[in-house]
């Protein structure tokens, strides 16, 4: 049945061809557009997203520098390094960053480099609660969030093969453009449909490690508990949905999962070792 | 100073917290889905949270003292400036970021995270600083982290 269907398909096919052939259509033409689509659309491969995430990265290095601190940087990479091993991405290059700066914030950026301000790390209690943050940043370069969002800007902005260019001429000054574009996301935020889906996904990822899955929510609720006027906020605020639609959204789609992976560890002394100092 | 950090990690804390039940949710003996129920709490009704177990917060209601839910709960922001929930949460304000960033255009609001330079020495400290995945197995180990597998929700 299912192949007198395939047949009849391509009798169909072939009539519809022989139809609708269009004399004066100019095939080299429409080849080299759909080329042209085909690079502004480009898949950036691995490669690319990493070496353009590095770029990104040191961008946001010249906004704040590492917390000099080699042993807390350590620890935050091995439990960033062990969570990322549960995924999907297991070798990307991962790296983890404590950003010394006051505020409250985290940044995920593309090809594995996340960065966690010391201002978010002073208000966590305990290693779940760091994991959980760091799942929720891992997502976002799991699910290319970010990256698809350069993506996108760099298509119209820079046009044809302004993008492959920059890509590969890391001097250029395309390349400039797209790094810049890069920095942008960051204080424009992404897709709220994006921040949602990196708590689940990043609780999932939490509670794979071995780590109580309400680390995230914790922080959440302690967020959700701090002025909103707080200028330590401001950016993170602006950039994320608000701590309690978040929280909203994670009782509606998680309270299961996160029940299920309630009672696992959250390694609150070790934590305060490495952060308390 | 550093003393004073420390305290306020302790997991009981004398102070409550003003929160709202967001949704009726039973008042529990203890912290756990199964355990005795003390009475049912409406929506919109005001309690003291006084501590956090996990899923869990121990408040104080009209009807008795016990635990509810804690994405059941949320908190008035605390006032510009006010201290409010950190007590409770055991926030700690301490370490290098009392240093504020004013040399510059370092720092990262929304201006200067558009301007900012590359900087590539940091970037380079931020390579030698990674852990590889063995090393990060030991460290899961010693903190007796077991690997699972959970499905992420569909």
């Amino acid at each position: 049945m299912r192949s007198l269907l395939f047949l009849a398909g391509l009798a169909f096919a072939a009539s519809a061809q022989a139809q609708f052939r269009l004399p004066n259509l100019d095939i080299n033409r429409l080849v080299d557009t759909a080329k042209n689509v085909g690079k502004a659309v480009k898949e950036i491969d691995e490669p690319e997203e990493i070496a353009m995430g590095r770029d990104v990265a040191s961008r946001l290095l010249g906004a704040a520098p590492l917390v000099a601190d080699p042993q807390l940087q350590r620890y935050v990479n091995s439990v960033g390094r062990w969570l990322a091993a549960q995924t999907e991405r297991p070798d990307l290059p991962w790296q983890f960053g404590v950003l010394d700066h006051p505020n409250v914030n985290a940044f995920a950026v593309p090809g594995g480099t996340i960065f966690i301000t010391r201002g978010l790390l002073d208000r966590m209690r305990n290693e779940a609660e760091l994991a959980g943050v760091l799942g929720h940043e891992i997502v976002h370069v799991l699910r290319k969030h970010h990256l698809k969002a350069i993506q996108k800007g760099a298509q119209t902005a820079l046009a044809g093969d302004a993008l492959s260019t920059a890509l590969k001429d890391r001097g250029g000054a395309a390349r400039d453009k797209l790094i810049a574009l890069g920095a942008e996301v960051y204080s424009r935020g992404l897709d709220k449909s994006d921040e949602l889906e990196a708590d689940r996904l990043g609780i999932v990822i939490a509670a794979r490690a071995g780590y109580d899955a309400y680390g995230l929510p914790s922080v959440l609720q302690a967020l959700q508990a701090m002025s909103a006027q707080d200028s330590t906020l401001a950016l993170m605020f602006k950039t994320h949905p608000a701590p309690g639609e978040r929280l909203d959204a994670l009782s509606e789609k998680m309270q299961p999962l996160l029940d299920a992976y309630a009672g696992q560890a959250q390694l609150g002394d070790r934590f305060l070792r490495q952060i308390k100092k | 100073m550093r003393f004073l950090a420390l305290l306020l990690f302790l997991p009981l804390v004398a102070s409550a917290e003003p929160a709202t039940v967001i949704r009726a949710t039973d008042l529990k003996q203890e912290p756990a889905s199964d355990a005795a129920t003390i009475a049912s709490l409406a929506e919109n009704s005001a309690v003291e949270a006084l501590e956090r177990r996990s899923g869990w917060t121990r408040v104080k209601a009209p009807a008795g003292e016990g635990w509810v839910r804690m994405l059941s709960l949320r908190f008035e922001a605390a006032k510009p400036g006010a201290s409010g929930v950190g007590q409770l949460f055991n926030v700690a304000r301490t370490g290098s970021s009392g240093t504020q960033t004013t040399t510059g255009v370092r720092g990262l609001d929304e201006q200067q995270l558009a301007t900012a330079r590359p900087n590539p020495a940091e970037l380079a400290k931020l390579q030698q600083f990674a852990a590889d995945r063995t090393a990060a197995a030991s460290f899961a180990a010693e903190g007796k982290l077991d690997a699972k597998q959970v499905d992420y929700p569909k």
